[in-house]
């Protein structure tokens, strides 16, 4: 192999290996646990993180993120549930539906 | 082998069966174990280390908890579905349901309900677990502050106590280290001998070994006048080095053989131990002065310090480094005797005010050597005052009896201080290294290039590599050594090292260093594996195949392309990274191709376009408006032609596909040549005619069918002017056909009396 071809080779995989990087710090993102809210009134989550609890209100169509970690939640009708921290949850009719 | 994996898998199977059964009897045992915990936060309130561990076993409990109550999940989604199936009950009456379906739906929700409480009973646990880590931190951060802002009132009361109290210590602990010397002497003294034979046997094989195979490494030749830069940086950091290390491993290796021969009673165990540590540090300190200093071959000086304050320095330093430590040792005989506070507060003050005190003459010392040879000067101010402040601190925090603080501060000037210079040392080395030519004069850079024959700027690309590599492993071992000095336990360290790795929270965004590092293994291997992949399609298949070498480079390129994408997107999924989140990018990306990247993206669209359509192939003679030569290679972005001048010319791809390119060599190498000539009106027309057709039928590379053809193309002002217009097979002998004809021309036009008009 020529000495030409070696570098052209060379500056070919730097390129992509720093494509391939740029990719990776863009997407190297995994969000939280994020519950929407598609029933028409204000929910009330109760929610377990650490030794605290909070209640967390979802209006109408909103989504909310949180619980990075691991929390418990406490949905209306006393319905609980526990979240490792990559769930995606929708409120419909009441229930908690995972997706 | 098959039966092992299977055995492997049914333990599993039965291993999770079990913790199916009782999530329950599961968090009983997490809270168990809580209790056992609990008390002892409070009992072991003084003693970091322990809290430490104590906050490991408390996070992993509370991982436990989570994972219970996640094992819930499947089993609830199935009753919620099943219960979604059954539907509400009927609201009228009249229309009973059957006692099955109402059976079922009572059973679904009372297990439902069942859960619903043991998910209660794990978040209970949870908030327990948590409350009980939150109550460790506390409890660590009281340790940390009461240790350094604890203040003492230090009276003339106080003396006459510590002088008795120091009085008994003394006494006690001669009689402790008289009796277990007689418990040597009386019952172990043969076992002593062996350990003390084996020990000074490894000092000796440590000591001779580490000579002969490192003694080139760091020993300074006097003969050298004046060694490099880098030589004596190198030589400092390795005389440093090797030789505590080899100290240290001597110092572990006669602990160990002691220990092992029982001869380590408990009660002098701790003291034998901390002398041990001692010993190390204050040789470290020692050889890194003397590394630094050099005062006996001022040649080899990494600070250029006069050869006299050099040797006083040398000594100050290392006073310095003995008096801390003793202090140290101290410490462990208080606690192992249980001597009383003050004792160990007026021990405390008065090893930092000898640190501080010492601190101050170093600063007062006149080191920098005159140039025109007189009197050694002072430190720069700066430096000077700087040192001034380090020796003050601890004297004026004991001063104001925050003795713990003073305490802290003089045992960091020290052991942080030495642990600094030398990763400084290191960065130095590194950087130097670095520089142009450096590696190729080192003894490694100079036997690479005998034994292997390697290039200078091969050998400058190694030197670039080992000292990148220096200064991670400076930084690998110099940080965790500081964060160890600065009261974080070991630990603390390791957690967030594994957590850096697995995966930690920056706000919403789970970063996980580890998935990242595997997505880029995989991609790299899959780059490597499409582009072994191409060369053997290349090399067996479709030359064996006899395939044109247009289709083959296009198969090629295109595969690579593919392999490339598919290596990509593996690797991104490898990485954990959501594809679906790519959109997001390719959408803002969108833009940025809409205004700058337009023409990048056009000419790789018509890259492709090339590749699938093949107007022209690798090795075609081609001519794109002014340029013509011959097809070298079709990329991404443009196509490389060789001009017959031998110049490479890269012609954008969207300009061969939107413009006229006209190539030779497209279907055949078929081509025709015009050969142009005049003759005076006095030649017959019908004469010429036939010589120039002679001429063409004669030669060798022109082509019988379609045959040559002579043109009377018109009469120009003093000349009649032909043109022989002839086939050939291969266009490329175009320069060569004119060449023949036209000489072949002037003989023949010679002989038969017709004449060219000249001027």
């Amino acid at each position: 192999m020529s000495m030409e071809a070696a570098i052209k080779r060379r500056s070919e995989m730097k390129r992509l290996i720093v494509a391939a990087l740029a990719v990776f710090a863009l997407n190297s993102a995994v969000l939280a646990a994020s519950v929407t809210n598609r029933d028409g009134d204000t929910i009330t989550l109760r929610v377990t993180e650490g030794a605290d609890q909070v209640d967390l209100p979802i209006g109408p169509g909103e989504t909310v993120e949180f619980c990075a970690g691991g929390c418990f939640v406490t949905f209306p009708g006393d319905v609980r549930e526990v979240l490792t921290g990559a769930e995606t949850i929708e409120f419909v009719g009441g229930a908690a539906q995972f997706r | 082998m098959l039966i092992c994996l299977w055995l492997a898998l049914a333990l599993g199977g039965m291993a999770r069966a079990q913790s199916a059964d009782g999530p329950q009897a599961l968090l009983a045992a997490v809270g168990k174990q809580v209790d056992e915990i609990s008390p002892k936060i409070v009992a072991k309130a003084n003693d970091d280390s322990e809290l430490v561990k104590l906050k490991v076993q408390l996070e992993d409990l509370a991982k436990q908890v989570i994972g219970v109550a996640v094992s819930f999940r499947p089993r609830l989604g199935e009753i919620n579905k099943r219960l979604a199936e059954l539907g509400a009950p009927p609201s009228d009456a009249d229309t009973p349901e059957p006692q099955a379906v109402q059976e079922e739906r009572r059973r679904l929700a009372e297990e439902k309900k069942s859960i619903n409480t043991a998910l209660g009973a794990a978040e209970d646990m949870s908030i327990r677990v948590n409350r009980e880590l939150d109550q460790v931190s506390q409890k660590r951060r009281d340790l940390f502050s009461n240790s350094l802002s604890q203040r003492v009132d230090v009276n003339f009361a106080f003396g006459s106590e510590v002088v008795t109290a120091a009085e008994q210590e003394a006494q006690a602990l001669s009689r402790q280290f008289k009796s277990w010397w007689q418990f040597i002497w009386k019952f172990k003294f043969g076992s002593m001998l062996a350990a003390t034979f084996l020990a000074l046997l490894a000092a000796s094989v440590i000591m001779i070994g580490g000579r002969l195979l490192f003694l080139s490494l760091y020993s300074r030749d006097k003969e050298v006048t004046e060694p490099s830069y880098l030589s004596r940086l190198s030589v400092g950091f390795w005389s440093t080095l090797i030789p505590s290390v080899s100290f240290a491993v001597f110092l572990t290796a006669t602990y160990f053989f002691f220990d092992y021969f029982n001869l380590l009673r408990a009660d002098v165990r701790p003291a034998i131990s901390a002398f041990f540590n001692v010993c190390a540090a204050v040789f470290f300190i020692q050889r890194l002065a003397q590394a630094i200093l050099s005062p006996d071959l001022p040649n080899w000086q990494l600070v250029k310090v006069a050869p006299g304050p050099g040797r006083v320095l040398h000594w100050l330093i290392t006073a310095t480094a003995i008096v801390t430590g003793l202090e140290f040792i101290g410490n462990v005989f208080n606690r192992t005797l249980d001597s009383p506070l003050q004792l160990t507060i007026a021990k405390s003050l008065i090893a930092t005010l000898l640190v501080g005190l010492l601190i101050i003459v170093i600063a007062m010392v006149n080191p920098v050597p005159d140039d025109k040879g007189g009197r050694p000067q002072p430190w720069p101010r700066a430096v000077k005052l700087f040192i001034l402040m380090l020796g003050l601190l601890p004297m004026v925090a004991a001063g104001l009896g925050y003795v713990g603080l003073s305490r802290f501060f003089s045992q960091q000037i020290v052991i942080t201080g030495a642990i600094i210079v030398t990763m400084y040392l290191g960065f130095k080395s590194a950087a130097a290294l670095a520089d142009d030519g450096a590696f190729a004069n080192t003894l490694l850079g100079q036997s690479l290039s005998e034994r292997y024959k390697f290039e200078p700027v091969m050998l400058g690309h190694i030197g670039v590599g080992t000292s990148v590599l220096t200064n991670l492993l400076v930084l690998a071992w110099g940080l965790p050594l500081i964060l160890l000095q600065w009261r974080f336990q070991w630990e603390d360290i390791r957690g967030w090292i594994i957590s850096a790795l697995t995966g930690f929270q920056v706000g919403s965004v789970t970063i996980s260093l580890l998935g990242i590092f595997a997505g880029i293994l995989v991609f790299i291997f899959g780059f490597v594996l499409t582009r072994w992949f191409q060369r053997w399609l290349d090399g067996n298949i479709l030359t064996r195949g006899k395939v044109d070498s247009g289709v083959r480079n296009s198969i090629k390129t295109a595969l690579g392309y593919a392999g490339t994408a598919l290596a990509g997107l593996i690797g991104i999924s490898v990485a954990g990274i959501d594809l679906s989140s790519l959109a997001l990018v390719a959408g803002a990306l969108s833009l940025g191709i809409g205004f700058g990247l337009q023409n990048v993206v056009s000419n790789f669209v018509s890259g492709l376009i090339l590749l699938a359509e093949r107007p022209f192939k690798v090795g075609d003679w081609i001519e794109a408006g002014a340029t013509s030569g011959i097809v070298k290679k079709i990329s991404v972005r443009a196509t490389e032609i060789e001009t017959f001048h031998k110049q490479t010319v890269m012609l954008p791809n969207s300009i061969l596909i939107n413009a006229a390119v006209g190539n030779w060599t497209h279907r055949n190498k078929l081509g025709r040549v015009d050969i142009g000539v005049g003759v005076l009106y006095k030649s017959d027309p019908k004469a010429v005619q036939e010589i120039l057709l002679e001429i063409g039928t004669r030669h060798p590379l022109v082509m019988k069918n379609p045959e040559p053809f002579v043109l009377f193309q018109g009469f120009g002002e003093k000349q009649m002017n032909f043109e022989l217009r002839v086939h050939l097979a291969d266009i490329t002998n175009s320069a060569i056909v004119q060449t023949d004809i036209r000489s072949q021309i002037m003989a023949e036009f010679d002989k038969a009396g017709i004449e060219i008009p000249t001027a």
